[in-house]
């Protein structure tokens, strides 16, 4: 074994006072491994499934390469073999009561419980972690995870009522992970009623002793299934039919970012010198390492990345107590990177490196931290407590921890922002990334091959003169909403409305790429303002928004009857529309909460904090009441907002704006008229829009997820399904509340 | 001792910019004792190290002068002679650090150890052992007769209503408590206490002493206090210059342990001589 050091007798520790090997047998792990000839397959519906034919990977010992197994690589049928038989587990599992899950949760923690050396030494065995961080943290967490979602599972039918599990989901997880984080999904899934396939990448073993473990366990066996191929599969696994959801991760990064203040800079640069050059690293299955090697590949990253740094002049820091050979590598702080420099501007850190910066205020160090697409965690390390609050608050990040890094529970979602993705796992976040309130229609797989992202919505069709305004009402308001003031278009063109019988209703502004632009612009410019204001006030602003909805009540009715509506069911859609903005701003203000977690003294804060720019594209049909409906929940969690109203009949939302531009700050909510398409180009390709829903066509639905994907921002996309809006769980459910805002988990540790 | 504590002008405002961050603290110490485990002859060569930290410490109210006598021995030859001669560690020395008893027992100590022909030193517990609450001038009075009667290690226990008010007195050695305490030897306090002495090292140059005394008992937990040490201070502050372990019992856990990794069996009672 290449990590061993050659033993010295006693009389030589005596004086030298060295640490020695403590090497964790994983016989265990090779007797597993031999249960299978050293040949894994998949596991699929309680057996393993070994097809023939099939090209093989062989899953090597990171450290020394030797050859522990080999791995068949799964193909197009056999994920179909997979998600049929998660399809039909589907069937009994989502239908048994939430205890009956809660139970075999239960008995699979209880498994993990027995078998967990297996489980840590297999595991630390071929990702070359070190064991203790393996046996101490990862596997005691498995069965955290598994007891609170069995708790989470028994009172499934009373606290998640309205809800329904989604179906079979498929889970997708890259080369470098933890088994861990495939548990962190998994158990949610389970727990509320859907079942999984997880196609893991070649070589990994621990997620397939995972399902074996909880397949023998009896009833249902297709609940969890597990295969391993290529990445070519992934598209093959996403377009099953059958497959509600895709959820996956992305390659898990292990370096550290650190800013430190000038006025403590060499103090804290000494602390930590002096505490990295007692570290030790080793082979992973030795327990008195700090850390492990990843392998030769990452070894190759993180000697490239300091290579690089070196050559632009940054200082490079090696230290403690690690083996010479690959792959190991040294811990490296990194500093006086020269700002600009590429391997600072590509934001990833390999393992295992830390890149120190100093900063002047806190001001500076929140610009510095907020300036990068990541969004996942941070930690503020200050002993006064104001400022460290200001920062944890500031931190566009999924998870702060004051104090603290790295802490996790079962009872606290973790997630993330901007480019770390926006899914939760953990905590009642996590369940809801795997429900969808009761009745919604199943997800089509199938995408539709016609639709030409590099063209729709890229022309405009012009418009010309378009006969007599005729009718009773009032001329309506003309121009686009933005920035607090009824503005005109750029391209200068406009676009008719007709009414229900076909006649001129009116003219409104024919947006494009230029208005989104400024509106865009002016909601960012409005956004700071909106989230610092209190619950209360933004509750206040929305009750002014309704009183003037109803004080307008005659002409909203008489625009609606224009559209082909009964003036009875006018007038209600209208009042209706201002309880909507009443009930929004009453219940926001009842939001986020305390959640107190095993094993630290001290609460986690469960914040709800605004999106930031918010791009709403708004039904045909309602267009008063759905556009109102969206509007609500945006403006109440602190968003600003960017519309684009019904276009059937958009004449509402612009009258709703005469008064907009009397209450509210200029910039909050922003209307702009045009082409629906062409709009939804323009604001699904914006980088800086921070959220989308749209609510429209197929087709556009696919464009707008497609292209979302440029930021990962949260897309809520209708796929061409109409909504009852005027009911209470469709136009005013829970559905909205959640996708308006998005949590973060603030640790906060007590001590004296 | 060697090195005394030169001292340095008092800062108290130095003493107040401290923070402790106790949580942080809390799961340090829980990290330190499950990564840094010693195995094999690594366990052996640590424990017998180990014994060389021991102050071999009797603090009963009933201790005469034979049982002063049987732990002088004790300290002298802490581990059996055959057990070392198996490690090629019979020529090495091996004693404990010192031994310590109440001032009236010096006299007994240093006779015992003087026909035992070694120059282990004695330590005391003087001014007014444990509480510390007497005179000034009686506790001044008890160290000048310890020290007459052989004693060449004090453990003081400062005034603490003093130190509770911001005036501080200087030492050589740190110890966590009196080792009477309800609560004595705890690696958090320890860890506190480490960081103190580096940053008191950093600063002035002068490297002070450490010795957890009270509770511990067993050879792990020894081995555990050694780790601690050697991550938080370093290999400098392993000798017993600058590190000592107030412990009555535990050293026949070590000469146990001893004993297994020697013979592969578990020691009787009666396999091991008493201390």
């Amino acid at each position: 074994m290449a990590a061993t050091r050659a033993g010295p007798r006693a009389r030589e520790i005596f004086t030298s006072l060295e640490y020695g090997p403590v090497p964790e047998s994983h016989a265990c792990a090779l007797a597993w491994l031999d249960t299978q000839d050293r040949c894994l397959g998949h596991y699929v519906n309680g057996k393993w499934l070994k097809p023939e034919h099939r090209n093989s990977v062989p899953c090597q010992d990171p450290i020394t390469g030797e050859n522990l197994a080999s791995c068949l690589q799964a193909q197009a049928e056999d994920v179909a073999a997979a998600v049929e038989a998660a399809r039909m587990a589907f069937r009994s599992w989502s239908v048994h009561p939430g205890v009956v899950r809660a139970q075999h949760l239960t008995r699979l923690a209880k498994v993990i419980q027995k078998h967990q050396r297996l489980l840590w030494t297999l595991e630390s065995l071929v990702t070359g972690r070190a064991v203790r961080e393996v046996r101490d943290g990862d596997v005691q967490l498995a069965q955290q995870l598994l007891h609170y979602h069995a708790i989470q599972a028994s009172t499934q039918e009373e606290a998640l009522a309205g809800w329904e599990p989604m179906g079979v989901i498929g889970l997708i997880l890259p080369p470098t992970f933890s088994f861990l984080e495939m548990m962190w999904r998994i158990c949610p899934a389970l727990a509320v009623g859907c079942t999984v396939v997880a196609l893991v990448p070649p070589a990994s073993p621990t997620p397939l002793l995972l399902a074996q473990l909880s397949g023998e366990l009896g009833p249902f066996p297709g609940i969890l299934n597990v295969i391993s191929g290529s990445a070519s599969l992934v598209p093959v696994l996403a377009s099953q039919p059958g497959i509600q959801k895709v959820a996956f991760c992305g390659a898990l990064e292990g370096g550290l970012r650190l800013l430190i203040q000038e006025s403590v800079w060499d103090e804290a640069m000494r602390r930590l010198q002096e505490r990295m050059g007692r570290l030790r690293s080793g082979r992973g299955l030795d327990g008195a390492v700090d850390m492990g090697a990843r392998g030769a590949a990452a070894c190759d990253l993180v000697q490239r990345f300091v290579r690089e740094a070196q050559s632009q002049g940054a200082q490079v820091l090696q230290a403690g107590d690690v083996p010479s050979e690959r792959p190991f590598y040294p811990p490296t702080l990194v500093s006086n990177l020269p700002p600009a420099s590429p391997s600072k501007g590509s934001s990833s850190v390999p393992w295992p490196v830390v890149v120190a910066s100093p900063f002047r205020t806190a001001k500076e160090a929140l610009l510095v931290a907020n300036g990068t697409p990541r969004g996942g965690s941070a930690s503020v390390w200050s002993e006064r407590l104001g400022q460290a609050l200001e920062l944890g608050y500031g931190l566009q990040v999924g998870t702060v921890w004051i104090n603290a890094h790295g802490l996790r529970d079962p009872s606290v979602p973790t997630g993330g922002c901007k480019e770390s993705g926006c899914s939760w796992h953990g905590g009642p976040d996590g369940l809801y990334e795997y429900l969808r309130p009761s009745g919604t229609p199943a997800r089509l797989s199938c995408l539709s091959k016609n639709l030409n992202y590099d063209t729709f919505g890229l022309a405009v069709p012009s418009t010309l003169p378009a006969g007599p305004e005729i009718g009773p009402s009032p001329a309506p308001p003309y121009g686009l909403f933005i920035g607090g003031r009824f503005q005109a278009p750029g391209a200068r063109s406009s676009k008719p409305i007709r009414d229900s019988s076909g006649n001129l209703h009116g003219y409104v502004a024919e947006g494009g790429a230029k208005d989104i632009r400024g509106a865009v612009e002016a909601a960012h410019q409005a956004f700071p303002g909106w989230a610092g204001q209190s619950p209360g006030a933004r509750a206040a602003l929305l009750w002014a928004l309704a009183a003037a909805l109803e004080r307008r009540k005659s002409t909203l009715a008489s625009r609606l009857e224009r559209q082909g509506v009964e003036l009875k069911a006018a007038e209600a859609e209208v009042e209706l529309s201002a309880r909507r903005l009443r009930a929004w701003g009453a219940r926001v203000q009842a939001q986020g909460h305390t959640l107190q977690v095993a094993g630290l003294r001290g609460p986690v804060l469960r914040l709800r904090e605004p999106l930031g720019v918010l791009a709403v594209v708004c039904p045909d049909e309602w267009p008063l009441l759905a556009f109102v409906s969206l509007l609500a929940p945006a403006l109440a969690y602190g968003n600003t907002v960017v519309t684009v109203p019904s276009a059937a009949c958009p004449l509402l939302a612009l009258e709703v704006c005469q008064d907009m531009a009397t209450l509210f700050p200029a910039g909050l909510a922003n209307v702009v008229t045009g082409d629906r398409d062409h709009l939804t180009r323009c604001l699904a390709l914006h980088q800086d829009v921070q959220a989308m829903w749209y609510f429209g066509s197929a087709q556009g639905s696919q464009f707008v997820e497609w292209a979302s994907a440029g930021n990962l921002k949260p897309v809520w996309a209708s796929r061409g399904c109409p909504r009852a809006w005027d009911q209470e769980a469709e136009g005013a459910g829970p559905e909205l509340g959640l996708r308006a805002a998005r949590t973060k988990a603030l640790w906060l540790p007590m001590g004296d | 001792m060697s090195a005394h504590n030169r001292g340095t002008e008092l800062d108290l405002s130095w003493i107040s910019k401290i923070q402790v961050n106790h949580p942080a603290v809390l799961r340090r110490a829980e990290q330190i004792q499950a990564r840094r485990t010693v195995k094999k002859e690594w366990q052996a060569a640590w424990l017998l190290k180990a014994v060389t930290f021991i102050d071999l410490t009797t603090l009963s109210g009933d201790d005469t002068s034979s049982n002063i006598q049987r732990l002088c021995y004790k300290a002298k030859y802490p581990i059996r002679e055959d057990l070392l001669k198996a490690l090629n560690m019979h020529d090495k020395g091996i004693t404990t650090a010192a031994v310590c008893v109440y001032p009236a027992r010096v006299c007994d100590a240093v006779k015992a150890l003087k026909a035992a022909g070694c120059n282990i030193p004695v330590a005391s517990v003087a001014t007014g052992f444990p509480a510390g609450q007497t005179h000034l001038k009686t506790r001044l009075e008890e160290i000048r007769l310890a020290v007459e009667d052989g004693a060449t290690e004090i453990d003081v226990v400062i005034n603490r209503s003093l130190v509770l008010t911001g005036q501080w007195e200087g030492s050589d050695f740190i110890k966590t408590s009196t080792g009477k305490e309800t609560v004595n030897a705890t690696f958090p306090v320890a860890i506190v206490m480490l960081r103190a002495i580096r940053d008191f090292f950093w600063k002035t140059g002068n490297k002070i002493g450490f010795k957890p005394a009270g509770g511990i008992r067993s050879a792990k937990d020894s081995l555990a206090w050694l780790s601690l040490v050697k991550e938080e201070l370093g290999d400098e502050w392993l000798k017993p210059e600058l590190f000592r372990i107030g412990a009555s019992t535990l050293l026949s856990d070590i000469e146990r342990q001893i004993y297994h990794h020697v013979t592969g069996r578990y020691a009787a009672y009666h396999d091991l001589p008493m201390s």
